[in-house]
């Protein structure tokens, strides 16, 4: 794994190994805040924020932390960044906040975090552990602007709150409710897939 | 050490840290929450109450809340009444006003909902369902009006318009302010609020 260079290291986020369209991990934000762009984003960042320092947190303590107790300890840390998230959101972002609703608390249980630590904080340097975290994060973020740009597009004719699609479009409602949510994901899975299987032959 | 030793100074470390984090946080951005929700009930006030300067606060309960709304001269502008019920989907927060004569209906906001996203959630809107909340006639029960129709002027002023495709929803704030307005008329008549201005010019 110290084989890795740093950049392979990032860029494995993005693509090999996204977080969503390649690990499907962290599915339930994924679906459940990316109704509108804005906050899909805030959900990216308020994800990132958490994945980024919990992962230096724990590869700075690895060593200290005898096995039986690791994933317990790694929650505390995890909950601890993810409360910060909260109370900060509801102090300077409020109506972002509001509008991200139980999400937020919810970071705790995103898969994505816990197995990051357990998959490679754990094991690996802190500069390492740092650059693996930015690249899921940045994944991760890529993954939530896509899903909900094309939800809010399609659902709302907007962009970012922007009317864009003109007055002849008349919004998809089914894809700013859930179901909408599941049929992109599976849309875009399989493309991912797809393109996955194309470079793959290529090979 | 033996294991269980450190075991257990390894968690309690990790909690304390967190835990005195935490509050370190908490500190910092409790004021400026507190001043977030009450901005919130602030706007939400001006919005429904015409000229009121002053509010205060005469009787509260966990799901209904009345404001005495005085203007710059001291003066009753009348009462603004916060009440939580049942939703379609989850509990709906509103905001309504009342003239100072209190046989009006001034204005309607919607504090916090999660109905559905395109239908349901059309309670926010302006356009849709707000606008026909404007001087509603509050000394009997209020009445839906379905099939909707297009301007307030064609509504009976006890009447309030259906959104299409969302009567549920519709209804049930309707059934959140007749309510209020029931209990406002008990607390009135048991004499635990006074709406007499006269009585409390000190404030």
């Amino acid at each position: 794994m110290a084989t890795k260079s740093i950049r392979a290291e990032y860029i494995k986020g993005l693509w090999d190994e996204n977080p969503v369209f390649r690990q499907l991990l962290g599915l339930c934000p994924t679906l459940a805040v990316t109704g509108t762009v804005i906050t899909g984003i805030a959900m990216g960042l308020a994800t990132a924020f958490v994945l980024i320092l919990s992962s230096l947190v724990v590869a700075s303590i690895k060593k200290l932390i005898p096995a039986q107790v690791r994933i317990a300890s790694y929650i505390v840390v995890i909950a601890s960044f993810v409360t910060i998230a909260d109370q900060v959101l509801k102090a300077y972002f409020y109506p972002i906040s509001e509008a991200l609703g139980p999400y937020v608390p919810l970071i705790v249980v995103n898969c994505i975090i816990l197995g990051r630590q357990e998959a490679f904080s754990s094991k690996n340097s802190v500069g390492r552990s740092f650059i693996d975290a930015l690249g899921m994060s940045s994944g991760f973020i890529l993954a939530l602007l896509v899903l909900s740009s094309i939800r809010e597009i399609l659902g709302a004719g907007t962009f970012l709150g922007y009317e864009i699609m003109g007055s002849w479009f008349k919004p998809w409602i089914i894809m700013i409710l859930p179901a909408g949510a599941f049929i992109t994901l599976g849309i875009l899975l399989g493309i991912a897939l797809f393109i996955e299987r194309k470079t793959k032959r290529s090979e | 050490m033996s294991l269980s030793a450190r075991m257990i100074l390894v968690l309690t470390l990790v909690g304390l840290i967190s835990g005195g984090f935490l509050a370190g946080v908490a500190k910092l951005t409790k004021e400026r929450i507190a001043l977030n929700v009450q901005a919130e009930i602030e706007e939400a006030i001006d919005e429904v109450v015409d000229d009121a300067e002053v509010d205060m606060l005469v009787y509260e309960e966990e799901d209904f809340v009345i404001y005495k709304e005085l203007d710059d001269e001291g003066r009753l502008a009348g009462l603004a009444i916060q009440a939580t019920g049942v939703g379609f989907q989850d509990k709906i927060t509103l905001m309504f006003g009342l003239d100072a004569s209190l046989e009006e209906i001034t204005g309607l906001t919607i504090i916090d909902q999660s109905e559905t996203p395109g239908l349901g959630a059309k309670i926010e809107d302006w356009e849709d369902f707000l606008q026909f909340w404007e001087n509603r006639d509050a000394r009997g029960l209020l009445t839906l009006r379905k099939p909707p129709v297009k301007t307030i002027g064609e509504l009976l002023p006890t009447e309030i318009n259906t959104i299409t495709a969302a009567t549920i929803s519709s209804k049930k704030v309707l059934e959140i302010v007749n309510l209020s307005l029931e209990r406002l008329k008990e607390l009135i008549k048991q004499e635990k609020i006074s709406v007499d201005v006269e009585e409390e010019d000190g404030n």
